[in-house]
């Protein structure tokens, strides 16, 4: 089987300069547990090894960003390289999450994809006016879910050129 | 999925070739309009001057927008669009720049670009990079729906 984020996972002997990269978090943000099973299951059966942390509403997606109360422990909570935003949120919706997000000093850069069922022009237009960087549909069958986190993870985590985001545990950033 | 036209913005014309050649040898086929400064970026997508006529010079889906341009900069041309009024500032942009520098890449997502990707420096890599391109952007991404 073809793996090659497979092996560049705790195989490669530490660089001398420094450690060996952890892979970077995904954020989802999914209130529906059956569709969040589902993404997570995909992500697996794409063998994609990145961890995701999984939050249930924009609230706790808010306390993962901002690092609140258990989320303080970078090392264990580290700040996500993509965020996976559904719309429709209990507590506090995604359109929300994106309205807070922009206001927040380097959180702001972080990508937010959104993955919902909304496809409405108004959903679409108003998420690309908070400053989402992208709107994908949520596939209706397992097998389009992949293929959809296939290209999220290859996108996102592979070609796209990540923010550098100021993480507490690093005190050379800039 | 949108068929396009993509806006590119560069520049440099040996880059500007070996970016056509990669987008000719994927399938569908993908219009693209090509301006080699920032400022005619900007015209082109105000409708101003030569591009009054829509029909000929239609909104792009995508910009894949270059840093270094002459006049008016990448960051400038991304600053206008995103400080527009009409439909116009939610055109889906992404840079794609010789720069790595992470000071360009958070400036970039400072100012709201979508996504921000390197020229990769041989030619299989860049077909493999706008083939990617394609199939996110025009094929997998939901639009703000203004273009063509």
């Amino acid at each position: 089987m073809r793996d090659r984020i497979c092996a560049g996972r705790g195989t490669r002997p530490s660089s001398d300069l420094m450690p060996e990269p952890v892979l970077p978090t995904i954020l989802l943000v999914e209130d529906t547990f059956s569709d969040a099973a589902l993404i997570r299951r995909s992500f697996e059966k794409a063998n994609v090894l990145n961890p995701i942390v999984w939050v249930k509403n924009g609230q706790e997606a808010l306390g993962y960003l901002s690092g609140l109360g258990q989320y303080g422990d970078r090392n264990q909570y580290p700040l996500p390289a993509l965020i996976l935003l559904d719309l429709d949120l209990p507590e506090m919706t995604g359109f929300e999450l994106l309205q807070w997000k922009r206001m927040q000093p380097n959180i702001r850069r972080i990508p937010a994809v959104i993955l919902t069922m909304d496809s409405a022009t108004s959903a679409v237009n108003a998420a690309y006016d908070l400053g989402a960087n992208s709107y994908l549909i949520k596939p209706g069958n397992p097998e389009e879910i992949m293929r959809v986190v296939k290209i999220i993870q290859e996108y996102w985590l592979g070609l796209n050129q990540a923010p550098k985001l100021v993480m507490r545990a690093t005190p050379d950033a800039s | 999925m949108v068929d396009g036209p993509v806006l590119l913005v560069e520049d440099d014309v040996s880059d500007y070739r070996l970016i056509q050649r990669a987008f000719a040898k994927i399938k569908p086929f993908v219009p693209m309009i090509r301006l080699a400064h920032g400022d005619e970026a900007v015209d082109y997508l105000a409708g101003d001057g030569p591009y009054e006529n829509r029909s000929l010079h239609p909104v792009p889906c995508v910009l894949l927008l270059d840093i270094k341009l002459p006049r008016r900069s990448g960051f400038e041309v991304l600053e206008w669009i995103r400080a527009q009024d009409s439909e116009l500032r939610r055109i889906p942009i992404i840079m794609l720049t010789s720069s790595g520098h992470q000071a360009d890449v958070n400036r970039a997502y400072e100012l709201g670009v979508n996504s921000y990707l390197v020229k990769p420096s041989n030619s299989s890599e860049l077909e493999h990079l706008v083939s990617a391109f394609r199939t996110y952007w025009l094929e997998l991404n939901e639009g703000p729906n203004l273009c063509g």
